[in-house]
This record gives structure tokens, C-alpha cells and sequence, in this order.
């Protein structure tokens, strides 16, 4: 997995948890801002996932490990926009745990992406 | 003079649907993994596995419908939940050669940060806040 990428991935996912934590506590709803940020990461997400469609025949460690790493790179790009889309809908501040939740969970499968790559390539 | 209704999927419940949504998908992937891949080497452990995989989506999708029967179906899954990662949590430690590969629920979901064995209470204290008016439609 390309390092700066994952990083980047990263700081995009503590941003917008950051974010959704901070408007959650202003009693604040869902505006372009964080939808702004949701994007970066979804654009983010869709180059990791081309790169994970161009890197998977790297991966050894047998089909197991191959199928994880395709898996979760052509997953993620799904969950920012889901997690906004339910936010959009819940006009309370829970709304900003669900973007919260979500940022969260693309950082740990970002995570696992590059533990793969380290292991196996 | 009408009475707020609180469904399962609004306020928190938001939340707890996204949480169990991501819990299912993993559970799923993980156990498609397994049976597909390597079945042989512990059969009973990976259909616990897809037993997992199957209890969240009903949990997930009963939750997230937010009706007065699927309140009871998520009771009914989040319970499942809870006695089974207890049961296989504790049967992993004390006899691991049962379990050669680790589950969603083996070790009490410490692989999944816990969170297999925190979802099943947080699930059950939001279907007791939700309980009386959705048994009272």
C-alpha cells in the first residue's frame, strides 16, 4: 500500500471524527463542511481503491489475506457516503456519532489495508 | 395531544444501526473467508463464525426498520448476541485448541477491540429505552 496515502487517509478520518465530535457537542447538524470533508476522504478512498485493484496480485500469504485486502479497498469507498446519508437523515446531534463511527471504522480498515501490504508484499 | 415516538433507528439508534452495520459486514467478510478457504481445519468455529455474521444482519437490519415486530427480532438477535460471545468468549480461553483460528467472538472480540461484547449491552439498554412505546403501537 502506498505509505503517504495511508497517512493522508489518516489525518482525513481524524479531521472529520474530529469534526463530527466537535459539532456534536455544539449541538450542531450536519452542513457543507463536513460534507467537505467526507469528500476528500471518499476521493482519497476511490484512488486507494484503484491502487488496491492494481496491487492485489502482489499480495501473498495465500488467497485469505488476497481476498481481505481486495475486500476492504473496494469496501471502503462505500462508508462515507452511507454514513453521510444517514446523518442527513437524523437531525439530531447522533447524527455526528454516526459520521464519527464511521471515520473511525475507515481508519481501522486503512490500517489492516497497510498491515497486509507490510506483511505479505 | 400525541406522544413522541421513539423508533429504534432515531437519536442513538443511529449510531448503534452504523455499528452493527460495520460488525456485520466484517462478520460476513471474515466468515465467507473462512468456509471458503480453509473450512476443514475447524468446521464448528467457522459456523459459529457465519452465525455471527447471520445474528448481526438481522440485528442490523431490525434494528435500522425501527417497527414494532422487529423491535422484538433485534431483542431475540442482540440476546443470541450476548449469550454467544459470552459462551464462545470464555470457551476459547479455557479450551483453545476448539478454536485454531480466531472468530468475531473468540476471546471476547478482543480482535475486534471489544466491540462484539459492548454492542450486545449498548443494544439491549437502547431496546429497553425504546421498549415502552414501541409495545404500546
Amino acid at each position: 500500500m502506498l505509505f503517504p496515502l495511508t497517512v493522508a487517509l489518516y489525518a482525513a478520518s481524524a479531521v472529520l471524527a474530529a469534526m463530527a465530535g466537535w459539532y456534536a457537542w455544539r449541538d450542531r447538524l450536519i452542513d457543507d463542511r463536513v460534507l467537505l470533508v467526507a469528500g476528500l476522504l471518499e476521493v482519497g478512498l476511490l484512488v486507494q481503491a484503484v491502487v488496491v485493484l492494481v496491487s492485489v496480485g502482489d499480495v501473498g500469504g495465500g488467497g485469505a489475506e488476497k481476498a481481505t485486502y481486495a475486500a476492504y479497498g473496494l469496501t471502503l469507498p462505500f462508508v462515507p457516503p452511507a454514513v453521510a446519508f444517514l446523518a442527513i437523515k437524523e437531525k439530531t446531534r447522533w447524527a455526528m456519532g454516526v459520521v464519527a463511527a464511521g471515520a473511525f471504522a475507515v481508519a481501522i480498515m486503512t490500517g489492516r489495508l497497510q498491515q497486509i501490504w507490510d506483511l505479505h508484499v | 395531544m400525541s406522544e413522541e415516538r421513539v423508533s429504534t433507528r432515531s437519536g442513538p439508534g443511529v449510531v448503534l444501526v452504523a455499528v452493527y452495520a460495520v460488525m456485520a459486514l466484517a462478520a460476513t467478510g471474515r466468515s465467507v473467508l473462512q468456509i471458503t478457504e480453509y473450512f476443514s481445519r475447524a468446521p464448528v468455529a467457522y459456523l459459529l463464525s457465519a452465525l455471527a455474521a447471520v445474528i448481526y444482519i438481522v440485528a442490523t437490519v431490525a434494528l435500522a426498520r425501527g417497527s414494532r415486530t422487529s423491535w422484538r427480532v433485534a431483542l431475540a438477535a442482540i440476546l443470541i448476541e450476548l449469550v454467544g460471545v459470552l459462551v464462545i468468549g470464555l470457551v476459547s480461553y479455557l479450551v483453545p485448541e476448539a478454536f485454531p483460528d480466531k472468530t468475531v467472538w473468540s476471546h471476547f472480540g478482543s480482535g475486534y477491540g471489544y466491540v462484539p461484547l459492548v454492542l450486545p449491552v449498548l443494544g439491549l439498554l437502547w431496546l429497553r429505552r425504546t421498549r415502552t412505546t414501541a409495545q404500546r403501537r
